[in-house]
């Protein structure tokens, strides 16, 4: 059986140049999105980040966009056989990785049986819903 | 033990352990079990196996359903759909009679002339041919699907199956081994049956497979990906490697009198006997020509059945029991009868000979079931066991060679003489192959059927038909499992809308309010005080970077070079065929990088748009889409002004936030981005902020605007709203091959630039003559209220000119007014027209305020 819980975590967008990312991707919670994106999530100084991004990119953008994500965290032993049924999707043993689930853009960081997915606000009750009907017998 | 019986047409009958509907059915005497699709024929129980369609019948509503391989249980409701006025006495068999006056396409060729004809004749078909009406009152049931990923996927679970999963699990694979059936379940007495129990519990107890049973291979697609239908669910099974293991049919003989309720494959047959207790005949006649078919013949011997004569070849012929008489190298050449099985016609060395029976056995051959491994092209996939083996070629004797659309092989005949001289052409116009059971019993005859007769050179048309999923029926419930109903978008504010009553009405993939309760009030309340709309919906993109006015200026077809920092323009955006696509306002930011608000429903294609002409152009630019992070209100009306005031400290003068501008602001406290706006005519401002601090900021708005009367309004208020200010709305005022000048609307485009989006479309377009446009509506004497004009055709005298694409009572003008599209005629443009009864006329826009004094402010 896995939990389901709901939370809002602090996230930072990055964007700027291939090698000033590469520079910020390393940190603790980030995640690379794109060529010239990566999400970090987790606390961390904006100002030292954009600090960091703009020694290579001057017109690197370090935002807060914690409110544009929900974290909806599955743990437990059910948690990856819930995701199958919601994204065809292939989970890492662990780490980042994104895509559709539920046909809906998400981020998911993924520890073993942990997964911490990150949904745009605007989706969040909606994927929680679905996640409730498709795997109401999976859930504690 | 007593069991509940199960109802079966308005009498009971009994339920014995192991039972399937089939075998409960035929013990209480049920010989027919349907009847035909077109010719109503007697069909009884023939393959035992799922495949043919013969036993088709409907249990509790659900038609179509295979009652040799479904478990009966008590209390269910079986009936047979087919036959006029019953399955058992049908009326329509005289459709038999008539059948050499029905060709192959005969309703086509026949009820085309004259033309009433066809209607009447197409519902007089549809009542007498089909599989029983649809439950179509039955409730919904959502399938729940989910995707496994694993080395390998082996469809089948008898011997070959289990042994290649057990292989391919000491390999160290992670396999998913599936079967439509419980493991063993369907496999009467005997060697084969032996060898699974051997092998299942190994198999079971293998914590790297996983079983499936139940489950429904459907297909082999690209990937290579297995979609697996089971009980309430879709399992797409993405695999490294596919093992076919799903055996083999029995050949399905072809001769006159093939179809006849008596005769019987041999796995039925002896599954009948063996499994279930009940002797398919009295005097039973057995055709066995392979090892499987001595198999049969025994277990149908050893379970008591009186089996009088064994056509078999002359190898086997020790082997046949002692009680039963062996006709060595016979020929069977047709069963005859009326309704069933009476009698069977034989060659026995060049003799003819007629044998009285009530039962015909038939094993003279295997059919392996290939059409999962012909579905992949370039994947890996293996074939084992039956499935593998080579097909033994059908004799085309004559009789019924697709059992689900009734096409003998005389229909094929007929054909073939008309010119249909391919498998496949002649798949197409006789429908053979073409039934629930997917061509597994007559796909390879007809292509052997196709074989024989074809030039030799045309190796074409003896090629066997292509093979698609779904490979076994399924129900569209199953196939619907991944497909979804539309995903709603919310707000921050939805709880609170929720809260204040609001109803609720999909737009552009959200759920927003339409109303709280008086929209004339909340109308009232933005022209004479002061409203607050939820507008967070809109999209909101930060272009930023050292080419982002680049981006804008290419983007958007208007100047952008001349906009300073804290004003905003309203842009409209064209795709490469110069038709407006989109609309927004563009907000250029202190630091060069700019923020754009577009239109709610077309977010995602705005966000497409932008990153696709910053990669064609090699731009320099940061996007992000900051939709769902920032939350937005409306504060509109005459004292929208004065309510902010109360809110913040900084002056919010015309000097300091002036109309098209934008600046930070922070209001109760929240920090928020202020931009004026003018689409609904009034003085304005839309106030971004954190999503988060949404449901405080309407709070904190509402509690101060009690001084002013302040009011939430909905969609239905702004629509009426805009439409006094002839403000367009993409979509619903337009077509998709609307260029700006069409829509009054070339004053956002300036043709001076260098290049934009669609320009070169748009110097093509210019050198036409302008034929349709969008135009302002005023009518006389239109219904109390005219937004039931929408839609409405706008006509001069008797031709249609128009359309009308939005409508409403404007209160503030008192009369009633719309958008809607005209097409030039021989004197240019109408200027007086009607919709429907209601007069009208072209009048510019905008309605309210022409000259923007108010929006302004």
């Amino acid at each position: 059986m896995a939990e389901l819980r709901t939370s809002s975590p602090p996230v930072t967008s990055v964007l700027a140049s291939t090698d000033a990312c590469e520079r910020v991707a390393g940190l603790p919670g980030a995640c690379r999105v794109g060529p010239t994106e990566v999400a970090i999530v987790g606390d961390v100084s904006t100002a030292a980040v954009l600090q960091a991004v703009r020694r290579l990119d001057p017109d690197g953008v370090v935002l807060d966009v914690s409110d544009g994500w929900v974290a909806h965290t599955l743990e437990g032993p059910g948690a990856r056989e819930a995701l199958s049924r919601l994204s065809e999707l292939e989970l890492p043993v662990s780490g980042f990785v994104q895509g559709e689930v539920a046909r809906i853009g998400v981020r998911m960081l993924v520890d073993g049986d942990r997964i911490d997915l990150l949904v745009p606000s605007m989706h969040a009750d909606h994927l929680r819903e679905r996640i409730r009907t498709d795997c109401a017998e999976l859930l504690r | 033990m007593t069991r509940e019986p199960l109802r079966f047409e308005g009498r009971e009958v009994p339920v014995l352990e192991g039972d399937t509907v089939a075998s409960a059915l035929f013990r209480a005497g049920v010989r027919t079990f349907s009847r035909s699709l077109k010719t109503h024929r007697r069909r009884g129980l023939y393959c035992g196996t799922g495949e043919c369609p013969n036993c088709t019948v409907t249990v509790d509503g659900v038609p179509g359903v295979r009652s040799c391989v479904t478990p009966a249980t008590g209390g269910m409701r079986v009936r047979r759909d087919r036959g006029w006025p019953s399955a058992e006495h049908d009326l329509l068999h005289a459709a038999d009679f008539l059948h050499p006056l029905m060709p192959v396409g005969f309703m086509t060729k026949t009820f085309i002339r004259p033309r009433f004809a066809w209607p009447v004749a197409e519902r007089l078909i549809r009542r007498t041919t089909g599989s029983g009406p649809l439950p179509i009152d039955a409730p919904i049931t959502r399938t729940v699907s989910r995707h496994v990923r694993c080395d390998a996927v082996v469809v089948g679970a008898g011997t070959a199956g289990l042994s290649a999963a057990l292989e391919a699990a000491t390999g160290g694979e992670r396999v998913t081994l599936c079967d439509l059936f419980p493991i063993g379940s369907r496999v009467p007495p005997g060697p084969t049956l032996d060898a699974i129990r051997e092998l299942e519990p190994i198999v079971r107890a293998n914590p790297t497979i996983e079983i499936l049973e139940d489950h429904a291979a459907l297909g082999l697609f690209e990937g290579p990906t297995v979609p697996l239908a089971g009980p309430a669910e879709l399992v797409e099974v993405h695999p490294q490697h596919v093992v076919v293991a799903i055996g083999a049919t029995e050949l399905h003989p072809l001769f006159p009198g093939n179809d006849l309720p008596g005769v019987w494959l041999g796995r039925a047959a002896s599954a009948m006997a063996a499994l279930h207790g009940v002797h398919p005949g009295r005097r039973v006649v057995v055709v066995a020509s392979t090892v499987e078919g001595m198999e049969h013949l025994h277990a149908l011997v050893a379970a008591g059945t009186s089996v009088i004569a064994a056509i078999v070849p002359a190898a086997f012929v020790d082997e046949v029991p002692r009680q039963t008489e062996a006709i060595v190298d016979g020929e069977l050449i047709e069963a005859h009868g009326r309704g069933r099985v009476r009698s069977v016609l034989v060659r026995e060395q060049g003799e003819r000979r007629r044998i009285a029976c009530d039962a015909l056995v038939l094993s003279m051959g295997l059919a392996p079931r290939d059409e999962l491994a012909r579905m992949a092209v370039d994947e890996p996939v293996e074939v084992v066991g039956d499935a593998a083996l080579e097909a033994h070629e059908p004799r085309l004797g004559g009789g019924y060679l697709c059992l689900c659309e009734d096409v003998a092989v005389d229909d094929l005949e007929q054909a073939w003489a008309e010119g249909f001289r391919s498998a496949e052409i002649l798949k197409r116009y006789t429908t053979a192959t073409m039934g629930p059971c997917r061509g597994a019993m007559c796909a390879r005859a007809l292509a052997c059927f196709a074989r024989d007769r074809a030039d030799v050179a045309d190796v074409r048309a003896g090629a066997r038909i292509t093979s698609r999923p779904p490979v076994r029926p399924v129900a569209l419930e199953t196939l619907a499992a991944s497909v979804h109903e539309v995903i709603e978008k919310r707000t921050g504010l939805h709880d609170v809308h929720v809260a204040a009553g609001a109803t609720l009405e999909w737009s552009g993939g959200w759920k927003r309010p339409l109303t709280y309760g008086d929209r004339r009030e909340e109308y009232l309340a933005v022209r004479e005080r002061v409203g607050l709309m939820d507008v967070g919906t809109l999209g909101r993109f930060l272009i930023a970077g050292r080419d982002a006015m680049r981006l804008a200026d290419a983007v958007f077809p208007g100047r952008i070079d001349d906009l300073a920092p804290s004003r905003s323009r309203y842009v409209l955006a064209l795709d490469e065929a110069g038709y407006a696509a989109d609309d927004g306002l563009l907000c250029a930011l202190e630091d060069g990088s700019y923020l754009i608000t577009s239109t709610s429903g077309r977010a995602e294609r705005m966000d497409a748009r932008l990153r696709e002409w910053a990669d064609r152009l090699d731009l320099h630019v940061h996007l992000l889409d900051r939709t769902s992070e920032l939350g937005a209100i409306l504060v509109a009306g005459p004292r929208a002004r004065d309510l902010l005031q109360g809110l913040t400290d900084e002056p919010i003068e015309p000097a300091t936030l002036s109309y098209p501008g934008h600046r930070e602001n922070v209001v109760a406290g929240i920090p928020c981005r202020a931009i004026r706006n003018g689409f609904v005519g009034e003085l304005a401002f839309e106030l971004h902020h954190p999503r988060s601090r949404g449901p405080e900021l309407w709070d904190a708005l509402l509690r101060a605007g009690k001084a002013f009367d302040v009011s939430a309004f909905g969609l239905d208020a702004l629509e009426v709203l805009r439409l006094e200010k002839g403000h367009v709305y993409l979509g619903q005022d337009t077509l998709p091959d609307d260029t700006p000048d069409k829509l009054g609307l070339a004053w956002a485009v300036d043709m001076t630039k260098p290049w934009f989006v669609g320009k070169p479309a748009l110097e093509r377009l210019a050198r036409l003559p302008r034929t349709r446009r969008l135009a302002g509506l005023e009518f006389d004497h239109a219904p109390a209220d005219a937004a039931e004009l929408r839609g409405v055709p706008l006509t001069v005298g008797d031709s249609i000119v128009g359309r009308v694409t939005s409508s409403a009572s404007s209160p503030v003008l008192d009369r009633a007014i719309g958008l809607g599209w005209i097409r030039s005629g021989d004197e240019g443009f109408p200027t007086e027209l009607r919709a429907g009864s209601t007069v009208g006329r072209v009048v510019p826009t905008p309605f309210y305020d022409p000259r923007g004094a108010r929006v302004r402010g």
